[in-house]
């Protein structure tokens, strides 16, 4: 392994993010070829945390631009800062410099409030900058945020063209609510982060819910594991799962039964019907699954779970 | 033989493999070669991978350790393959070109490494970028295939499609219904952090503190919610379709707010209430057990006149987009076609029609049904697959 990937695959687990290789040499060759780095995959799988550790990475500051229906350029770029520019007019009201000039320094440099665009290239030191949620703005945007991440430049009418100072690092995020154009892939690297594996999820509950013993940690690893195969309107995540590891710990219970499930559906699903439906339909097949796997008495990994999360399945 | 291989021919003997029939195994010697090579391959399996994506590879392999067959992967991954789908051809292509993974433990190495100094690679960076321009030149210009994972989906027709593929179409019907139902309005509202500087506001709060303009007044555009009225007919003529009419319907409902949903052929039922439940089966349930005549003959005019009587008054106003997704064969009274028509394009914003078999082939809206509404039509479209949906949203985002 490159000591670079490996340097980047410890930060990650430092920072309490278990990372496979895929995401660590993705996020490498982003910098080391300086092309942006695509993520998809569900929410709630820490395509976010990726830019944050990145950032860490090269002791950089992170800078993040957060997408929303209706974002436009302006927003993203620069505004006049009007408070000062007034504030400025009053006190040079008594001065008798031309007017020419007076209006040429209210819009000047110091008077701009750089937005997340402006900023990450005008730093002297190169940021991350990290475009999140990307398939919540509009194509306009998509094209617009392209033409800046291929010219670093901006061009302010009043003020004339800014050049980047500094080449952003820049990482961009999206949930697939809307399929990007193919200008934008292709110019950028692509990462596809899935929910975690047993063993990765197992991995991450024993670190951030450190109270949870090794059985009960094993078991919810499964559980979730069984609950992604089902149809839902909103799949659980990582963020729900840790939730929940720690809605058992605060509940005292060391092991999952009826009861204990039944009583932190609330937690696992953001969705009535959801907790409506694994409540009603789903729930007696995942204890069948769990008393399987009891049975089974191998260690549980990956394999053994899909397998019988699969038996489960074939039988519905 | 063709001019690609020309250009293998002269420059690089050992990336002949890389054209003619034998295609797609890395040789021994040659890494730039083989890269292209296997970018050729990707290309021809759909990948949109250029000459610069190429370049993007070789340099991406110049910066990882070669000598990991697994590191060469992942790195080769992340340039050449930029979405699921395409990951999933990348990596059945890759084990097949760069051989099996068992072979890893050749004392040569991971890829075929050639131990070229970062120079070397860098020259051969450049030619890699030469040949694929010469290619381009020779083929006159062969132009990267635009890849797309629903590009098989698209053309086909939703008279033959499987229910696994209607996720695909249930994306886009979601943009198209945002385009109908969002739109930014010229009217603005005070908002913080709004970038429109209201004077007014600001001037008169300022009067407040003797003129002195401490705070200023913000204002943003405000997002727009039409109405969306949905008029699906599922007459006997449209059976074919009824699949994707539902899904249509059931996305456009569940994407959009403010919808109304009615179905007709010879009546007219209103189903926006059995969409609304959040199981699609549940909900196609409660639609079979409300809707009467599925299937049957279709009274266009009389369920149009019908729709304004009864719902008119509660669903349509200025602001309400109508959608009538129907093939125009109306086995009723024209006249009453052409008078619900008239009125309803006088009551709401847009109407918009889309017809299943607009596109097939000598198809013109010549049944009588579809003539005399035509007239009354804002947007006439064919829907009869998802490529003419995205048209259809493109379209809309132009206005």
């Amino acid at each position: 392994m490159h000591p670079e990937i490996r340097r980047i695959q410890d930060l990650l687990a430092a920072q309490g993010y278990i990372a496979d290789r895929t995401i660590a040499t993705a996020v490498y060759l982003s910098i080391a070829l300086r092309k942006p780095l695509l993520i998809e995959g569900a929410a709630g799988v820490g395509k976010t945390e990726v830019a944050k550790v990145m950032a860490r990475a090269l002791e950089t500051d992170l800078i993040r631009l957060q997408c929303y229906e209706g974002l436009d350029a302006t927003t993203a770029l620069y505004e006049w800062n009007y408070q000062k520019q007034l504030l400025h007019i009053r006190l040079s009201e008594g001065s008798d410099r031309p007017v020419a000039e007076r209006e040429a320094e209210i819009f000047s440099e110091p008077f701009l409030l750089k937005r997340p665009l402006l900023d990450a290239i005008t730093r002297d030191r190169a940021p991350v900058l990290l475009v999140d949620e990307i398939d919540r703005a509009d194509e306009e945007f998509e094209a617009f945020l392209l033409e800046v991440l291929s010219d670093f430049q901006v061009s302010i009418p009043e003020i004339g063209t800014i050049a980047a100072t500094s080449t952003p690092y820049v990482v961009l995020t999206s949930n697939r609510t809307r399929e990007l154009g193919d200008a934008l892939r292709r110019r950028c690297l692509y990462l596809w982060i899935d929910y975690p594996s047993f063993e990765k999820e197992l991995e991450i509950v024993r670190r951030k819910v450190p109270d949870v013993n090794g059985h009960l940690a094993e078991q919810i690893g499964a559980v979730m594991q069984m609950i992604r195969r089902l149809r839902l309107e909103k799949t659980p995540g990582v963020a729900e799962t840790l939730d929940w590891s720690a809605a058992l710990i605060a509940l005292h219970r060391d092991h999952l039964d009826r009861e204990a499930v039944e009583e932190t559906l609330g937690v696992l699903f953001k969705h009535q019907d959801d907790a409506a439906a694994v409540r009603v339909k789903w729930l007696d097949q995942i204890l069948d699954g769990l008393g399987m796997l009891e049975r089974e008495g191998r260690p549980w990994s990956q394999q053994l779970v899909a397998q019988i999360a699969e038996r489960l399945q074939a039988r519905r | 033989m063709e001019p690609a291989a020309r250009g293998t021919d002269r420059r690089a003997p050992a990336g002949a493999a890389v054209d003619g029939p034998g295609v797609g195994r890395a040789r021994h010697g040659d890494l730039a070669a083989n890269v292209v090579g296997f970018c050729r391959l990707l290309r021809r399996r759909g990948l949109q991978v250029g000459a610069q994506e190429a370049a993007d590879a070789l340099r991406a392999l110049r910066a990882v350790d070669l000598s990991d067959r697994r590191e060469a992967y992942l790195a080769l991954r992340a340039v050449l393959a930029s979405g699921p789908e395409a990951q999933r051809i990348f990596d059945a292509a890759f084990w097949e070109f760069w051989g099996a993974a068992d072979e890893q433990r050749r004392p040569s190495g991971g890829l075929d490494a050639t131990g070229l100094s970062p120079d070397g690679h860098q020259a051969l960076e450049r030619v890699v970028l030469e040949w694929q321009q010469e290619d381009a030149d020779a083929e006159g210009g062969e132009e990267v295939p635009a890849y797309s994972p629903v590009e098989v989906v698209t053309r086909k027709d939703f008279s033959t499609f499987s229910a696994d593929e209607l996720e695909e179409i249930t994306a886009v019907v979601c943009a198209i219904a945002r385009r109908v139902a969002t739109r930014l309005s010229r009217r603005t509202r005070t908002a913080r952090r709004g970038h429109l500087v209201d004077l007014r506001r600001t001037m008169r709060a300022s009067l407040r503190r003797g003129g002195e303009v401490m705070e200023i007044v913000r204002r943003e555009r405000r997002l727009t919610k039409t109405r969306v009225v949905l008029l699906c007919d599922v007459s006997g003529s449209m059976d074919l379709y009824s699949r994707f009419l539902i899904q249509f319907i059931y996305a456009l409902q569940h994407a959009v707010g403010r919808v109304e949903t009615f179905v007709f052929s010879t009546g007219l039922s209103r189903i926006t209430g059995s969409l609304a439940r959040d199981d699609i089966h549940a909900a196609l349930d409660d639609v079979a057990r409300h809707v009467p005549d599925w299937s049957g003959g279709t009274k266009i005019g009389r369920s149009l006149r019908r729709f304004l009587d009864e719902y008119g008054g509660k669903v349509l106003d200025g602001r309400t987009v109508v959608i009538i997704i129907s093939d125009g064969w109306d086995t009723g009274e024209i006249d009453l076609l052409e008078a619900a028509m008239a009125e309803l394009r006088r009551r709401a914003a847009r109407v918009i029609w889309l017809n299943p078999l607009l596109a097939s082939p000598g198809y013109e809206p010549i049944c009588q049904g579809m003539r005399v509404a035509l007239p009354f039509v804002d947007i006439f479209a064919p829907a009869h697959n998802l490529e003419s949906l995205r048209q259809l949203e493109r379209y809309l985002a132009r206005r």
